[in-house]
């Protein structure tokens, strides 16, 4: 076996200009795949990351309880069971943030414009204060007002608000009643507006008492897991413990609404009547849900990439075919002299598909050092783009992610595509009559 | 004679506080107001229909004339609102079934869900102020002044939410003395902050029922920003029942 593959090396070797084109072609289809999968997977990761930023974590539990007078209203109050659960899963909460939201009309002079405003404790809101991009204004400020409020810099621009003027906000309270606060307007920040993401903050403690809860109550749990590969089952863990008795049996995990400029991607089932209940039911999601439908986005440009990838090899295929032949035309005296000499069938087809497979290989390793190469470029420019590019970059740039999988997976495919167009004139060549063969005049 | 001052003193005082919650208890009168105004706003044994001619003033948008025409019924909680103009939202509909309010969307064919707390369209006017009073069911009284607004002799009522179904928790009636009818009415947050002022300059006499032809909604918030609302055509004749009914609204944007 070590005789054939140094034969085919040589073989290669032999014919550099040839085998570089070969190879070339190989290359640029392995170069476009990887460079494809990389940026899908990089995408998926950024925006993985700048969801749970937007929305505060990995892991969201909402809860719901019916008033007397029968609305159902969107609140967790203080609970042990809840308690409990988040200190016996400690280990694996890298940070949880309890937040209440509205989205109230702001109002400034004669100018309003309706946003989403989250209510959140900003003592312990690190990863959100790090996260956030100030155009003007100082987020420190937040801790000495309470009535502070952070707006995204386009909300600040329509409303024609400075720095350290006061806004009014008209919302409803949680059972719909009319209420009006004052913000005090301490920060601009960048935002994704154009994603559905735009959200302003202020403090959780003045929020509650505009939608007419108690400083204690929340509405949305978000917790950072510190193993994204568990966060299924890590949601489940609190999906179970927090299921009241007369529940029943878990259901499929709840629907999630993925809304792009306000629009869902996948609109839910019109509700059907629900009786009420005694309590809170809180209802458990992760970051996973959210991001099926990016994912199947992904996927299908992973398959287009995919379907680009196999033409491109059929053609290199033909390409492979053709020069195998004409290998095998050149080389019949030579194949006749081995053959002569005692070499099997076996060995000279073996030849020529050792050289296929050394082809393949070259090829892939030639794609992938290019695809590496490009991505550690654009990977380290930094992109001034558009708001709502920005949420497709890390910081600004784009991140290139490819799994070993793939490219093992890819390389296969490579290799396999080169042996199965050698393969025929790889036998005919070790069919060949090694009289006829000599006696050629090629 | 120091001792005797202090006597007299502590037990005036005393008077005065056991006396003045007790007084400020009594709004068995104003109650009764209350109640009258929400009987005479009530189409009970008839049916009624209208248009209203509404002028929405925004500061932003500029002026828009919107005309709706109303059915209602109130013996059964129904109403239903016909937008005819402008062009772009004629077809709109609001149909109050109970305690549910539709709203059908003619571009869409759907029907969705909306709320009597929600403000009519663009414009100033909520969704509740097209039915019936009920001032002396959801509100209690917390005072009340006399006083004068214009020629008219009023009493400026404070009413305060008795739960949190209504969208205003607190609400101001200048009612007028001699004929029981609301000439201005001031609503407020949660917060106590005033959001909206209603005017209610022009009445009419309809079977039973006294109703205002003539509304302003001031949005005390934005400046600027008001509607106007007129009433004509008004009619107490018998409406049909499919009238209340979903198909008609889709029947009729055919």
């Amino acid at each position: 076996m070590f005789l054939t593959m140094k034969v085919a090396f040589r073989n290669i070797s032999r014919q550099k200009k040839r085998s570089f084109l070969l190879a070339g072609a190989i290359a640029f289809g392995m170069l476009v795949i990887t460079l494809m999968n990389a940026l899908t997977g990089g995408v998926v990761g950024t925006i993985r990351d700048n969801f749970s930023h937007a929305l505060g974590g990995h892991v969201f539990i909402t809860g719901q309880e019916w008033t007397d007078a029968g609305q159902m209203i969107m609140k967790i109050r203080p609970d042990e069971n809840l308690d409990r659960l988040l200190e016996e899963n400690a280990a694996q909460i890298e940070a949880f943030t309890r937040r209440s939201q509205a989205m109230p009309t702001m109002i400034f002079g004669s100018k309003q414009t309706m946003q989403m405003l989250y209510g959140v404790d900003f003592t312990e809101e690190d990863k959100l204060l790090d996260s956030l991009v100030v155009t003007q204004g100082r987020l420190a400020d937040v801790l000495v007002e309470e009535n502070a409020v952070i707006l995204p810099q386009p909300v600040g621009e329509r409303l024609g608000v400075q720095v350290g003027e006061t806004i009014l906000i008209r919302l409803e309270t949680l059972t719909g009643q009319q209420n009006v606060g004052e913000l005090k307007v301490v920060a601009f920040i960048e935002d994704q507006e154009e994603l559905g993401l735009s959200a302003a903050f202020t403090s959780r403690s003045y929020l509650n008492t505009l939608l007419g809860m108690d400083q204690h109550e929340y509405q949305i749990l978000n917790m950072f897991v510190t193993d994204l590969s568990l966060v299924d089952s890590f949601a489940r863990i609190f999906r179970e413990g927090l299921r009241t008795p007369d529940e029943g049996e878990e259901e499929a995990e709840p629907q999630v609404a993925v809304m792009v400029a306000g629009v869902p991607l996948d609109p839910l089932a019109e509700a059907e009547e629900i009786t009420p209940w005694e309590g809170t039911r809180y209802r458990v999601m992760h970051i996973n849900q959210i991001m099926e439908a990016v994912e199947l986005v992904v996927g299908v440009l992973n398959r287009v990439g995919l379907v680009i990838f196999l033409i491109l090899l059929v053609v290199t295929m033909v390409g492979i075919t053709n020069t195998f032949r004409m290998m095998m035309i050149e080389r019949t005296k030579e194949i006749g002299t081995m053959r002569a000499f005692g070499m099997h069938q076996k060995q000279v087809k073996n030849i020529f598909l050792w050289e296929a497979t050394f082809l393949g290989l070259l090829g892939c390793v030639g794609g992938l050092v290019l695809a590496g190469v490009i991505s550690l470029i654009v990977g380290n420019i930094t992109f001034d783009a558009d708001p709502s590019l920005q949420f497709f970059l890390n910081q600004g740039q784009v991140v290139f992610d490819v799994s070993m999988a793939s490219v093992i997976g890819n390389t296969a495919i490579v290799v396999l595509i080169s042996l199965l167009a050698a393969y025929w004139p790889a036998r005919a060549a070790a069919r060949m009559s090694p009289m006829k063969a000599l006696s050629s005049h090629t | 004679m120091k001792n005797m001052m202090s006597v007299v003193v502590a037990l005036v005082l005393c008077v005065l506080v056991t006396g003045l919650p007790a007084q400020a208890q009594d709004f068995s009168h104003i109650e009764a107001i209350l109640e009258r105004l929400d009987a005479q706003s009530r189409f009970d044994n008839t049916d009624f229909s209208s248009v209203l001619t509404m002028v929405v003033e925004d500061v932003e948008k500029g002026i828009e004339k919107m005309v709706v025409r109303q059915f209602r019924r109130d013996d059964g909680e129904r109403f239903l609102l016909l937008i005819q103009e402008p062009v772009t939202e004629k077809g709109q509909g609001y149909l109050l079934e109970g305690d549910n309010l539709w709203f059908y969307d003619p571009s869409s064919r759907q029907f969705a869900h909306t709320s009597l707390k929600e403000n009519f369209q663009d414009s100033d006017a909520r969704n509740a102020d097209f039915g019936s009073n009920s001032y002396s069911s959801s509100y209690e009284v917390e005072g009340y002044l006399e006083g004068t607004l214009g020629n008219f002799e009023v009493y400026i009522i404070d009413l305060k939410a008795v739960d949190d179904t209504v969208p205003f928790p607190f609400v101001k009636l200048w009612v007028t003395k001699d004929s029981d009818l609301v000439l201005r009415t001031e609503e407020y947050s949660l917060t106590y902050r005033l959001m909206r002022t209603g005017l209610f300059p022009k009445y009419t006499k309809v079977g039973d029922v006294v109703m205002p032809v003539q509304m302003v909604f001031i949005d005390e918030l934005v400046p600027g920003n008001k509607t106007q609302i007129s009433v004509s055509e008004i009619s107490v004749s018998d409406i049909p029942d499919h009238v209340f009914t979903k198909a008609y609204i889709e029947r009729v944007n055919r």
